[in-house]
């Protein structure tokens, strides 16, 4: 596969799992955008890896941290949407996105958000998910199912119990 | 709703927030990315063949090489056009305003592009409605947090767009507004 061709087919998905993980789409599609240029840039070297879009997805969560340290010794910046001659948005209209689903997935901790992003965005399986976060696999295993329980109390209504 | 359907459903996101940077530009910022790699080595075989270390310093990143320049442009600014013709605009740094200005006017907009409170005083303020600066600057989908979103069909003949970054009290931002085509102001 050459290169634009594998950007094509999962630089959504890949901007997914790391907007999940960071929770701003600016911020994510930075780090993506920077990813995916890195991994042009050795290209040779990532087409052989089992799972190239992990490879994208790990360069990107890296250089996350990379940045958090950096902007820590920073004067933070408000964002853009601060200033109100800007267009306003609605958080509403308009959204591709389940709100509800989205609003649930950044109430997960940031390591479940992690295991939910690279296994069921990703597709990448428990073994390859634990290599990318360096975890062991049975502790990917716990938490994702700790996270599809979280959504599943978050977006499934229980029933209510009527006193007869 | 079982488990299985709660995990379609949530995998079905995935896809619904597309990537926009086009692939020319991350190409581009690859090549930066090798080329910087590549500079120590080729600095140091140099250094030895001349053997003289001022070869060193001509060899190193400056602001006028290409590659150096578009990434400057993709940390400080991202234009991209969408299908539907608008256009995107992420501001993060106030960088640049004349080069941002004339990526503009090259995608066809009629623009002036100014920082820190600095303005272009060729410019004159294009009478507006709400409705009409709505069209022109529509609001971008959520989930992105506000970006610049310019339509250009709904430009009126003899506007252009004017954009001004600058710090306010609510940090860094952009103000956009219509003004009155020209030359001086606009580029056409």
């Amino acid at each position: 596969m050459d290169f634009s061709e594998f950007y094509r087919v999962s630089k959504d998905e890949c901007l997914f799992t790391v907007l999940v993980s960071v929770g701003d789409q600016d911020t994510a599609e930075d780090l993506v955008a920077e990813a995916f240029a890195r991994a042009w840039a050795s290209w040779r070297r990532v087409s052989r890896h089992p799972a190239p879009a992990a490879w994208v997805v790990r360069t990107a969560l890296n250089a996350n941290i990379s940045r958090w340290r950096r902007r820590r010794r920073e004067v933070s910046l408000p964002d853009l949407g601060a200033v109100t001659d800007l267009p306003t948005v609605s958080q509403e209209s308009g959204s591709p996105v389940d709100p509800r689903i989205m609003a649930a997935l950044m109430r997960l901790p940031a390591r479940q958000r992690q295991v939910v992003a690279l296994r069921l965005f990703l597709d990448l399986d428990t073994r390859r998910t634990a290599e990318v976060l360096g975890i062991a696999p049975g502790t990917v295993q716990a938490h994702l199912g700790r996270a599809v329980a979280a959504l599943r109390d978050d977006l499934i209504p229980t029933p209510k119990q009527e006193n007869l | 709703m079982n488990d299985n359907e709660l995990i379609t459903a949530v995998r079905e996101q995935r896809n619904k927030v597309p990537m926009t940077t086009p692939v020319e530009q991350i190409i581009s910022r690859g090549r930066a990315v090798r080329t910087r790699r590549r500079i120590p080595g080729i600095a140091g075989a140099v250094a030895v063949v001349a053997g003289v270390a001022v070869a060193v310093p001509a060899l190193l990143p400056s602001s006028h090489q290409p590659g150096h320049q578009r990434s400057a442009q993709l940390a400080a600014w991202t234009i991209t056009k969408q299908a539907d013709g608008n256009i995107y605009i992420t501001v993060r740094e106030l960088r640049d305003p004349a080069g941002l200005q004339s990526t503009l006017r090259a995608d066809g907009v009629p623009a002036s592009v100014t920082f820190y409170g600095q303005q272009n005083p060729a410019c004159q303020g294009y009478p507006a409605s709400q409705a009409l600066l709505s069209q022109v600057f529509p609001s971008p989908a959520p989930p992105p947090r506000p970006r610049v979103v310019i339509d250009p069909s709904a430009l009126p003949r003899g506007a252009g767009v004017q954009l001004t970054g600058n710090f306010g009290p609510h940090g860094m931002g952009m103000g956009v507004a219509l003004v009155q085509a020209s030359q001086q102001c606009t580029g056409s």
